[in-house]
């Protein structure tokens, strides 16, 4: 540790100068189009009346965070990555064993006055443990298919007990952002395809005997809205055909601000969490939710390039996992909103109101800044 | 370095690679977005307008009733009203506290609003105040939203702007009863089919609460009746939901109950937009689904006439009609007191009922229609012209009254104790002779006394298009078999001759009587409905009267109030400087006077019990030289005739004269404009 504090030679606040503040910037506006969409899905509901501020205090404070990872030096991230991941391991085998269980799955620790997610942290700390791991190996191997087995094996490890709990998004969410990192580790395409065959001949056994009756239903539901069969529309069914319709009756431009009558008239569950995007597309159309996937793109884009312009492997391979995690958010988010994916609790990262996925993506951004700052940094000396 | 470089283009690559599979990605979600948000726009802007959009029934606005001069009589009046639906608003009795904060609310009220509550679904809405002061009102409107299930709203209320003054003509509208609703449906339904439904049969099957199941068994028991019951049930369906509506209300008496039809109109649908809980938000345009207001009925009454009458009056109780002459058209018709229609249309309390119910002034009782009382000396005029028609006597012999009338073993006294001496038919009648009319009643018999009657009117009922009206009864030797078994006396003829006995009549014969009498015998058919639904044209069992003998009557009349020794000779000045009224007096005998009380001195009025004091009447046409107007007065307990129904008679003539009431009234040019009416009261 001494080391790497040697190695710095420039102080913290010239540093925070250095910083990739385009990306900041759109990542902020960002967070403002979530807390003005936010007010409008939560007006009407005198219940809900403080959730807009509530956001913006945590979307405050998730600031605070992002800026915080982005200034411990990628050094130390390298150093913690497997503590990082072991213990965060070592936690959700704890929730399997005394977690507490709440809304039908066991997913909280509660660790006196506070309820921690280890599950949530997972999805940083494989990326970190992905990252040493090909960081290191890469020197001692050609890239031969049993440099993959290990890294195989860190994702899914987790990634079974997560889905034990049951926490299917974030189960999903590890192997994508897992997968697109052995995938840019040169795993074979021959691999890569045949995994994807079999994944997709494996949907029929999963559907029988791994998932749960809850789940089934709402792959059920969701095949008969994506077929165009009349849906049960009381829960599930009922959710998307209203999502459709507030999306649909938006237009191009939108019925303006708090003028959704689907938004407005709180015709929509959920609508304030993962069905935020209802609310965008009804009040301003499609123009707005063309232009937010844009930003999103921007906003992924720029963390890419970061990828690429950095010296060390590690640096590269945080970089690209962190973009993948909230890509992935989003990308599923949007499809399952569309009526495009089954109904899974994924919310839109920065519209969504929620505190959990806030955290994720702020340490997420918060390394890819911390990779921008040490670009240049082989981390050799490691 | 050296290991990153032979890594930096693979990843590179294969992280361009990735960025191009996430750029489809992005890609494919927005041409899902163009699908949805462009191509597919209208398919659900129409499904998010369906969903937000609730159609409620919408009652129609009732009809107005007007009178002549198109015063308004029952109209609608707007108030705020907050109404609680319980499914929305959880804990009632919690929600009544806490409206009790911001308007007045007793306790006794809260607990009669959860009962209520209680006795219906929890979907519908209790009614909590109505009637809302403007403050109330702002107020309520301001907390409402932050209060689920509380409904601020502006609701439309029959109302009765002239209260008491029609009470007993226009009725009044409440809420159906079940029974109401049944009778609607099943005339509805038998009116329309050629096959009628047994009513024993509907009651029945209305009468138990069914399940489906129930109801089917229903159908399968009476296989030949299904089809007719099935059609009832939906008639019964349409009508109750129409029906208890809560700003349904539907005519219980008088007019409003008679005219229900043509008042009520025909229902439609409000627009509502409502959030997925159902809470209405706002209402949207609704033109297209309006209901069709119900039509204005005309009175041919005029209710500044009425309105004097009744003031007239005081505190005395009694009834009035007045008679345009000329058409029949009633101007007056006046029953005091009466009871406020207003109480009723939101429903009376028990304890209010019970005041108007037990009062000794039959406040509920239509005493111009429903009122069946002796004529008295008002009669005499039927009587002289029963003698006439009979040929018993000559108007001019002279019959000489000593004050005493003896006939088999019992003696009859005239008004005048000390008598009239001698006196031909146009003094009888002037000073109202007792014993003369006993001498020609005795002559001519009951039968020929009782056609006479008839043929002016006298036990018959004219359907005004209102509820009741009696017929009253003339009496004759074949209705006394009937009514009590026993033959007819000689000695009670001598009775219906002085008006009094078995004999009785309605205030509105005696105004009939009257017109008949001042228009020279023509027929005369008294009508209250100007413009609305009049009632089937009635056979009547009257006939037109002999032309001089009524002029003979008239001269009589005129003599009453206008010559030496007439009994209400203080009465016959209208005070317009010119013109006279010309009437009879009469008093009815309601209780027996006792021989023994004739010796020792008749009571006086003061020294009676009211309920027993005598009724005093009085019957006039005005002016006496060309006849306008015709009145009949009775004052109840009023004791003479001459002393308190003449002066009330005089006063109420000559402000109707003042006010020229029988002019043309203003719906004529309505009527004009709606062809295949029947005409209106103007001839």
């Amino acid at each position: 540790m001494a080391g790497s504090l040697n190695f710095r030679s420039r102080t913290r606040v010239q540093d925070l100068g250095r910083l990739p503040w385009g990306l900041i910037l759109l990542i902020s506006a960002m967070a403002l189009i979530g807390v003005a969409i936010l007010y409008s899905a939560t007006y009407t509901n005198p219940r809900e009346a403080d959730l807009p501020m509530k956001q913006a205090v945590r979307l405050g404070a998730a600031f605070i965070v992002m800026l915080a990872v982005a200034l411990v030096p990628l050094k130390v991230w390298f150093q913690m990555a497997w503590p990082a991941y072991v213990s965060t391991f070592f936690l959700l085998i704890c929730v399997e064993l005394f977690g507490v269980t709440g809304g039908g799955a066991q997913r909280w620790l509660q660790v006196g006055p506070i309820a921690i997610q280890p599950s949530e942290f997972m999805k940083v700390a494989l990326t970190l443990a992905l990252a040493a791991y090909y960081h290191k190996r890469w020197r001692d191997e050609s890239g031969g298919f049993l440099l993959h087995v290990p890294a195989l094996g860190l994702i899914c490890l987790p990634a079974i007990l997560i889905f034990k709990q049951p926490d299917f998004g974030t189960t999903l969410a590890l192997f994508a952002s897992g997968g697109i990192l052995l995938f840019l580790a040169g795993l074979y395409k021959r691999i890569i395809l045949s995994v994807i065959v079999l994944g997709v001949g494996s949907i029929p056994l999963v559907y029988s005997f791994v998932l749960q009756d809850y789940q089934r239903e709402r792959v059920d539901t969701f095949v008969a809205q994506l077929t165009g069969q009349s849906v049960n529309l009381i829960d599930d069914g009922y959710q998307i055909e209203q999502a459709k319709i507030a999306i649909g009756s938006g237009g191009l431009t939108g019925k303006g601000y708090m003028e959704g009558t689907q938004a407005q008239l709180d015709y929509i569950p959920e609508q304030h969490t993962d069905f935020i995007l209802t609310v965008l597309a009804e009040e301003f159309g499609f123009l707005a939710t063309t232009g937010v996937l844009l930003i999103w793109a921007l906003i992924l884009a720029l963390g890419l390039m970061i990828a690429l312009r950095t010296t060390s492997l590690f640096g590269r391979f945080v970089a690209a996992g962190a973009v993948a995690t909230v890509a992935f958010y989003i990308l599923f988010n949007i499809a399952m909103v569309l009526g495009l994916l089954p109904v899974v609790g994924v919310p839109l990262p920065l519209l969504s109101y929620g505190g959990t996925v806030m955290i994720t993506v702020a340490t997420s951004f918060g390394l890819v800044c911390s990779v921008h700052l040490a670009k240049d940094d082989p981390l050799q000396a490691l | 370095m050296s290991s990153n470089r032979q890594v930096d283009p693979m990843f590179n690559r294969r992280a361009i690679m990735a960025a191009g599979g996430g750029a489809l990605l992005f890609g494919g979600l927005i041409a899902r977005l163009f699908q949805l948000q462009i191509l597919n726009r209208e398919k659900y802007q129409l499904a998010a307008a369906d969903n937000s959009v609730k159609l409620e029934l919408a009652p129609p606005q009732r009809g107005q009733i007007l009178d002549r001069f198109g015063r308004s009589l029952a109209s609608h009046r707007r108030a705020g009203r907050i109404s609680v639906v319980p499914e929305q608003s959880g804990d009632l009795s919690a929600v009544l506290q806490k409206i009790s904060q911001y308007i007045d609310l007793p306790r006794e009220r809260q607990d009669r609003i959860l009962s209520q509550a209680r006795r219906q679904a929890a979907f519908q809405p209790v009614i909590v105040a109505r009637e809302l002061s403007y403050e109330d009102f702002a107020r309520m409107s301001l907390r409402a939203p932050q209060m689920p299930g509380v409904l601020v709203e502006m609701a439309s209320t029959r109302s009765y702007p002239r209260g008491r003054d029609f009470a007993h003509v226009l009725g009044y509208v409440s809420r159906a009863s079940n029974d109401y609703i049944f009778r609607e449906a099943f005339n509805t339904l038998n009116s329309s089919r050629d096959r009628k439904l047994d009513e024993a049969l509907a009651k029945e099957f209305s009468g138990i609460r069914m399940s489906r199941q129930l109801r089917q068994d229903f159908f399968l028991t009476h296989p030949d009746e299904a089809g007719l019951l099935r059609a009832f049930h939906d008639t019964y369906g349409d009508v109750a939901t129409l029906l208890k509506h809560r700003d349904m209300r539907a005519g219980r008496s008088g007019i409003e109950l008679r005219a229900e039809a043509y008042l009520r109109g025909k229902s439609g649908f409000r627009r509502l937009e409502t959030n997925a809980a159902g809470r209405i938000i706002r209402e949207l345009p609704s033109e297209d689904l309006a209901p069709v207001p119900g039509r204005d009925l005309y009175l041919t009454v005029d209710a500044e006439l009425q309105k004097f009458a009744i003031d007239r009056f005081g505190g005395e109780s009694g009834a009035a009609v007045v008679l345009d002459i000329d058409t029949g058209d009633l101007l007056a018709f006046v029953s005091t007191p009466a009871f406020d229609p207003n109480d009723f249309v939101n429903g009376i309390s028990q304890a209010d009922y019970d005041k108007l119910r037990f009062s000794d002034r039959y406040p509920l009782y239509h005493k111009a229609y429903d009122g069946t009382y002796p004529p008295g000396s008002t009669f005499k005029m039927v009587v002289a012209t029963a003698a006439l028609e009979a040929g018993i006597i000559d108007p001019e012999e002279r019959v000489h009254c000593n004050g005493r009338y003896h006939f088999g073993n019992n003696t009859w006294h005239c008004w005048r104790r000390q008598g009239h001496g001698s006196v031909n038919m146009h003094s009888a009648i002037k000073g109202s002779c007792d014993v003369y009319f006993y001498e020609i009643a005795r002559r001519m018999g009951i039968e020929t006394l009782a056609e006479t009657a008839k043929e002016f009117g006298f036990g018959q009922s004219w359907d005004l298009g209102l509820t009741g009206g009696r017929q009253g009864v003339v009496p004759n030797n074949a209705w006394k078999l009937e009514a009590q078994g026993e033959p007819w006396y000689e000695g009670e003829t001598l009775n219906i001759g002085i008006g009094q006995g078995q004999l009785s009549a309605t205030p509105l014969q005696l105004a009939v009587m009257t017109a008949r009498i001042a228009a020279e015998g023509r027929l005369i058919n008294p009508q209250i409905i100007g413009i609305g639904p009049k009632p089937g044209a009635d056979i009547p069992g009257d006939k037109p009267l002999d032309r001089a003998r009524m002029q003979r009557m008239k001269a009589g009349m005129f003599g009453v109030t206008s010559e030496a020794g007439g009994t209400a000779l203080r009465a016959g000045d209208l005070g317009l400087g010119g013109p006279r009224l010309a009437g009879k007096t009469g008093t009815a005998q309601v209780r027996r006077i006792s021989a023994a009380e004739r010796r020792s001195g008749i009571l006086k009025g003061e020294e009676i019990d009211r309920r027993l004091r005598d009724h005093a009447l009085f019957v006039a046409y005005a002016p006496h030289d060309d006849p306008k107007y015709a009145i009949s007065v009775i004052v109840e307990h009023g004791e003479g005739g001459s002393r308190t129904a003449a002066p009330i008679a005089r006063d109420i003539l000559a402000e109707a004269l003042r006010q020229d009431s029988r002019r043309a009234p203003n719906y004529v040019q309505t009527a004009a404009l709606a062809p295949g009416r029947s005409g209106g009261g103007g001839s």
